[in-house]
């Protein structure tokens, strides 16, 4: 056991430092031994032994002593952890790439892959952008309309519904990736304007109203509101300015957002969002599949292609 | 007697200098002081040419560098004259190059002891074998020693051919008494060879005085290089030899059917020579020579004497050989039963930088007939102190006290 527990490791820490190669071949040496049933007389396992022995004997003999009458309970006890950090591990890499986060999906534990856990960072409804801390289990569009909020190829076998803030960093960081997304892939796409800002708030009637009075220009201004600045698109003079270059009636939209339909409309697609549990933007569904958080191209593309991924 | 002046001696190795290593490998290889490297760059830097061949002013040299070391190496051991040395690579080519030498035949015999180093085993196997030669194994006595009486019934008993024994072994450093037993071998019209490999480094070994027809022995255990060694035999003998190894050098004059060949050594060293070793060793003999073998030997008493003393009261460990320091030269060779005598080795090299030798030290076949798995084996040299024998004792101690 203790062979292949030291194999691993020191083949691990040989690819990072020579001075290991040397024992990590001949650890190998003794585990391909015993895999082919050959007497394992390469006394590697002695040698180890007695090394961290004599190292420890330096410092505690007690120490030493205990080490060495336990050395097989010992070795059992570092071949278990051994394994187990391995699965760890190799679980931890697989929900990377799968989900962006070493814990799984949606999960935002510590990540050594993303110390800072930005896959997973959310801008919470009404604070300010942060970890995320809500219940990412719970996030669904069943019974939700998503009918009423702007969509692009109706009909497209395949669903994004990104719920996002103007203002949301994460939103922000999450776009241009789910920009890509949708351009290269044929895919029914809903926006849902979910401000959890007070400064953006004033952007949904407008939204609904510049939906409403070209759907087609709309798309357009959305992509402007996440490429400018937060500080910009936080003015109304500048959004107006948006709407102008994209052909928008000012006057027409300032009369609909005054309008009591609109009032109404805002509501009603708030009340709509509440039902995916929703605690923080972006949230983007794909196929009815819910994400938390910016994540890699990778993982959007896997979810959405599916085994057409591979 | 001379005085081991050890601020000097320090000065000349420089693994002395490191406080965390402490060299007692010593009957496996010594360390070399500077003048023996820098007596070998000198070689190669100043005069790399080939001796006994070209005439330029560099191979003179290289020739005049290897005579002086051939006559100072036959000095040391009291040849009568410097030919009557060959340079071998080591021990074990010494003892191979008068096997294949003597024209032994199916039903010569050949003695030897019963702890001999597999240098002086494997060959005389290897010819009971190929040629039908008998091999006769003198047992020694219970404590290890040797065994006279065995030994002067068993020449009685065979007309021995040769007798090849190592004059100090290297399992426990007990010496035969050589005299005695090259005497005996001459009475019954054996030829002697001894190893001198354990011997000839730590005592003074006079081959005029002792009458020994063969000595074989080895540049690194005496601060020598690695590679070169000796092979010191009678001049008569030498003569009615036939060559071991043939070829370049090694003949006067040939035909494409005939040979004349060089009259000893020559006729013995095939091939071009080790002359950086040759050089390097005849430095090595001048830095014993200016120890003093005496001074040596008394050192070496001091610290096998102390260490005896000081570890025999590890319970359970066992000194292979005789309690009486006097007679085990620089060698201290013990096992615990029971406890791993690798591990200990390794343990003692990694906690306190103590360096010894651990397993059956090239005489598998003692082991095997003492079922013992292994020993561990502190050897001594002049340059080793007190003060590192007392911190062995301690560490070693500690080391057993947790396995």
């Amino acid at each position: 056991m203790f062979c292949i527990a030291s194999f691993i490791i020191l083949s691990i820490i040989a690819i990072f430092n020579a001075a290991y190669r040397d024992l990590a071949r001949e650890a190998y040496d003794c585990v391909f031994r015993r895999i082919t049933f050959k007497p394992c007389n390469t006394g590697f396992k002695e040698k180890m032994k007695a090394k961290l022995s004599g190292q420890l004997l330096n410092r505690s003999v007690r120490a030493a002593r205990f080490f060495n009458h336990h050395f097989e309970l010992l070795s059992w006890i570092f071949f278990i952890l051994t394994i187990g950090s391995i699965f760890w591990t190799g679980k931890g890499l697989f929900n990377f790439y799968m989900y962006g986060s070493c814990n799984g999906l949606n999960k935002s534990g510590f990540c050594a892959l993303d110390p800072k856990g930005e896959n997973n960072k959310v801008s919470q409804a009404g604070g300010s952008c942060t970890s995320g801390t809500g219940d990412e289990s719970k996030v669904t569009l069943n019974g939700v309309n998503t009918s009423i909020f702007p969509s692009i190829n109706i009909g497209a076998k395949d669903s994004v519904v990104l719920i996002g803030c103007y203002s949301c960093d994460y939103t922000r960081k999450a776009y241009p990736t789910i920009k890509k997304l949708i351009t290269e892939n044929k895919v029914n796409y809903t926006f849902a304007h979910y401000p959890v800002k007070e400064e953006t708030l004033y952007l949904l009637p407008i939204g609904y109203c510049a939906y409403k009075q070209n759907p087609t220009a709309y798309w357009q201004l959305n992509d402007q509101l996440f490429e400018n600045s937060k500080e910009d698109i936080a003015k109304r003079e500048f959004v107006d300015t948006l709407l102008q270059k994209n052909g928008y009636d000012i006057e027409a939209i300032n009369s609909c957002i005054s309008s009591p339909e609109a009032q109404s409309a805002v509501v009603e697609r708030r009340i709509e969002l509440e039902k995916t549990n929703i605690y923080g933007t972006p949230l983007l569904f794909i196929n009815n599949k819910g994400l938390v958080g910016p994540k890699p191209y990778r993982v959007y593309e896997r979810i959405l292609k599916g085994f057409k991924f591979w | 007697m001379k005085q081991i002046n050890y601020i000097d001696i320090k000065k000349d190795f420089s693994l002395l200098g490191n406080p965390n290593l402490h060299y007692f490998d010593n009957a496996c290889q010594t360390l070399r002081p500077r003048q023996v490297i820098e007596a070998m760059t000198k070689y190669y830097e100043d005069y790399p040419a080939c001796g006994g061949r070209s005439m330029h002013r560099l191979a003179a040299q290289v020739t005049k560098q290897c005579e002086e070391a051939r006559q100072i190496i036959a000095s040391f051991i009291g040849a009568k004259r410097k030919e009557e040395i060959v340079f071998t690579r080591n021990t074990t080519e010494g003892i191979n190059l008068v096997a294949n030498s003597l024209n032994l035949k199916a039903g010569d015999v050949v003695l030897t002891t019963d702890k001999e180093h597999n240098s002086n085993l494997i060959p005389w196997q290897m010819f009971v074998k190929k040629l039908g030669i008998i091999h006769v194994i003198v047992p020694s006595k219970p404590d290890n020693t040797f065994d006279l009486e065995a030994y002067t019934q068993l020449l009685e008993k065979h007309s021995a051919k040769l007798v090849s024994m190592a004059m100090t072994s290297n399992l426990d450093g007990v010496s035969i008494p050589a005299d005695k037993v090259v005497k005996l071998a001459h009475q019954h019209k054996a030829l002697m060879l001894l190893d001198g490999a354990q011997a000839v480094p730590h005592h003074s070994v006079n081959v005029g005085k002792l009458d020994v027809d063969f000595l074989a022995f080895s540049g690194h255990k005496m601060l020598g290089p690695s590679g070169i060694g000796v092979l010191y035999g009678k001049f008569h003998l030498l003569e009615e030899l036939s060559p071991f190894l043939v070829g370049g050098d090694t003949v006067s004059s040939s035909t494409y059917t005939t040979q004349e060949f060089l009259p000893p050594p020559e006729k013995f060293e095939a091939g071009l020579q080790d002359y950086a070793g040759i050089i390097g060793l005849g430095e090595a003999v001048n830095y014993l020579n200016r120890v003093g073998l005496s001074a040596i030997e008394a050192q070496e008493l001091e610290l096998n004497t102390y260490l005896t003393e000081a570890i025999s009261s590890i319970d359970g460990l066992k000194i292979l050989g005789p309690e009486d320091p006097k007679t085990r030269s620089g060698i201290v060779s013990f096992y615990i039963p029971g406890k791993d005598h690798h591990q200990i080795a390794l343990m003692l090299d990694e906690s306190a930088g103590f360096l010894v030798r651990s397993g059956q030290h090239c005489v598998h076949s003692w082991f095997a007939l003492k079922q013992i798995p292994g020993t561990v084996r502190v050897s001594f040299y002049f340059y080793n102190t007190l003060e590192e024998a007392e911190a062995f004792v301690h560490s070693l101690k500690k080391v057993v006290s947790i396995l």
